[in-house]
């Protein structure tokens, strides 16, 4: 097991069982350990535990909604720098490292830099549109705990989101990585058109031989920061209807516990409307359910080279060479200040200390700043703008 | 280091189940939120044991010096 101290304990990334645990002081010192230097400095903003790494900038797909405008002439940065950087990220404490981009099976030595991460005791993963993937990229692909495709429903489906139906090429992706013996999973981007097809992409995902399925809401930037933005991210009774949804997901293919419902950290705020799970915000927080942790548990690093809160906000001056010092950056503190005192009616939600006020990119590119999430079912209730 | 220990439950402040491989955003695993009492019961067992028998590491602050890198992780890559 893996070790990070904290003010308040530790976090712990298990190797022989897929998990991240939070554990108190008392539990560290169940482990014979002290605590080190967190448990006897100041307490101070934490260095995040997952990094999001972009490896490159180049991808030819061309996805309507891509949210960095990556294409396919852009940079692609020498092993070395991204070496340092994984230096960098170990030296932070990072646990898990996802390599993105641009497409970063592009990359002829993806592999060795999955070897590099786990040399330095973190572990890698990487998301994959699965386009062009050639034997030799499955391969590749083999070092990583986990690879995810970009999946977001057959045919019309994944054309209504991407702009091109490439769904066959991603589904032959899908099903020759877990033939390879990779630990395969879907990324579903959760759009107005692809959500009413949700129970049947997850079976066909499943049925490939996809073990987990991570639901991502449609955001605005890169590309998607668009009008296009308005009709294409969830109605307000589809965002109202998620916690049933994942509800349903979860009986229908969970339950032999062979099969895993992800959600992305921009979805919890639509947790809200579920009078059950807004009820017990203390099972979500056992279940390490994080809503926005930009420049709290997560950080990015760009493809060239400083730090973001997360992938989906401008990046901060830091260098991602000094992400130990990401606790000091004003830009980064900026973000986590908004968390630790955010106005009504966030201030008052059962759900603040696991949302954390929503996703901050909505709230930017909808209202100019970072205030509560203006599509959060809960907040467009307390500016009278319930909708059907 | 490894030793024979036994972290109690009530230590457990959160379970992050799931390697989590998407680039853009952070994710958590919902489902087991719906599970069965059983379920959640055999998630802790599995996490406690782990903790009793795996190795420790320390990453961050407290970590021991990075070893040099290996000739192995340098460039140039000739193969395709």
């Amino acid at each position: 097991m893996i070790v990070r101290y904290e003010p308040w304990g530790a976090w712990v990334k298990l190797e022989t069982e897929p998990a991240i645990v939070a554990l108190d002081r008392a539990g560290v010192r169940a482990l014979g350990l002290d605590g080190g230097r967190a448990w006897q400095a100041p307490p101070r903003a934490s260095a995040p535990i997952e990094l999001h790494m972009a490896v490159t900038a180049r991808c030819g797909a061309g996805c309507e909604g891509c949210y960095l405008d990556v294409r396919p002439d852009g940079v692609e940065p020498p092993r070395e720098v991204l070496l340092r950087e994984l230096d960098a990220a170990a030296a932070a404490g990072v646990l898990t490292v996802a390599f993105g981009g641009g497409e970063p099976t592009t990359r002829d030595d993806l592999d060795l830099l999955a070897d590099a991460a786990r040399a330095r005791g973190v572990a890698p993963v990487v998301t994959t549109s699965g386009l062009g993937l050639s034997d030799a990229r499955v391969e590749r692909l083999r070092r990583f705990d986990q690879v995810n495709v970009s999946y977001d429903g057959p045919g019309d489906t994944y054309a209504s989101v991407r702009g091109f139906d490439a769904s066959e090429a991603a589904e032959r992706a899908i099903e020759r990585l877990a033939a390879a013996g990779v630990r395969v999973g879907v990324n579903v981007v959760l759009t107005r058109s692809s959500f009413p097809a949700l129970e049947g992409t997850i079976a066909r995902a499943r049925a490939l031989g996809a073990v987990e399925a991570q639901l991502l809401r449609y955001k605005p930037a890169g590309r998607a920061a668009s009008l296009d933005y308005l009709a294409r991210r969830l109605s307000p009774g589809q965002a109202r209807a998620l916690g049933a949804t994942l509800r349903g997901l979860a009986q229908t293919h969970c339950a032999d516990g062979r099969f895993h419902v992800r959600v992305d950290c921009a979805l919890v705020a639509f947790l809200s409307a579920d009078e059950a799970l807004a009820r017990d915000p203390a099972a979500l927080a056992r279940f390490g359910v994080f809503g926005c942790e930009a420049a709290g548990a997560l950080a990015a690093f760009t493809v060239d080279g400083r730090v973001a809160p997360c992938s989906f906000a401008t990046a901060s001056d830091l260098p991602a060479l000094e992400l130990a010092a990401h606790g000091d950056d004003p830009t980064l503190a900026r973000w986590r200040a908004h968390v630790e005192a955010p106005p009504e009616p966030c201030a008052s939600c059962s759900l603040r200390a696991i949302c954390k006020g929503g996703c901050k990119v909505v709230s930017a590119h909808l209202d100019g700043a970072h205030g509560p999430d203006p599509e959060c079912p809960r907040v467009q209730d307390a500016r009278g703008e319930r909708a059907a | 280091m490894k030793s024979e220990r036994t972290v109690p439950p009530e230590s457990i402040r959160a379970v992050r189940a799931g390697h989590g491989a998407n680039c853009s955003s952070i994710g958590s695993v919902i489902d087991t939120l719906f599970a069965t009492a059983t379920v959640g019961a055999a998630v802790l067992a599995a996490v406690v044991a782990a903790l009793g028998r795996e190795d420790v590491r320390i990453a961050g602050d407290d970590a021991p010096p990075a070893p040099p890198p290996s000739p192995a992780e340098l460039p140039p890559r000739d193969e395709p």
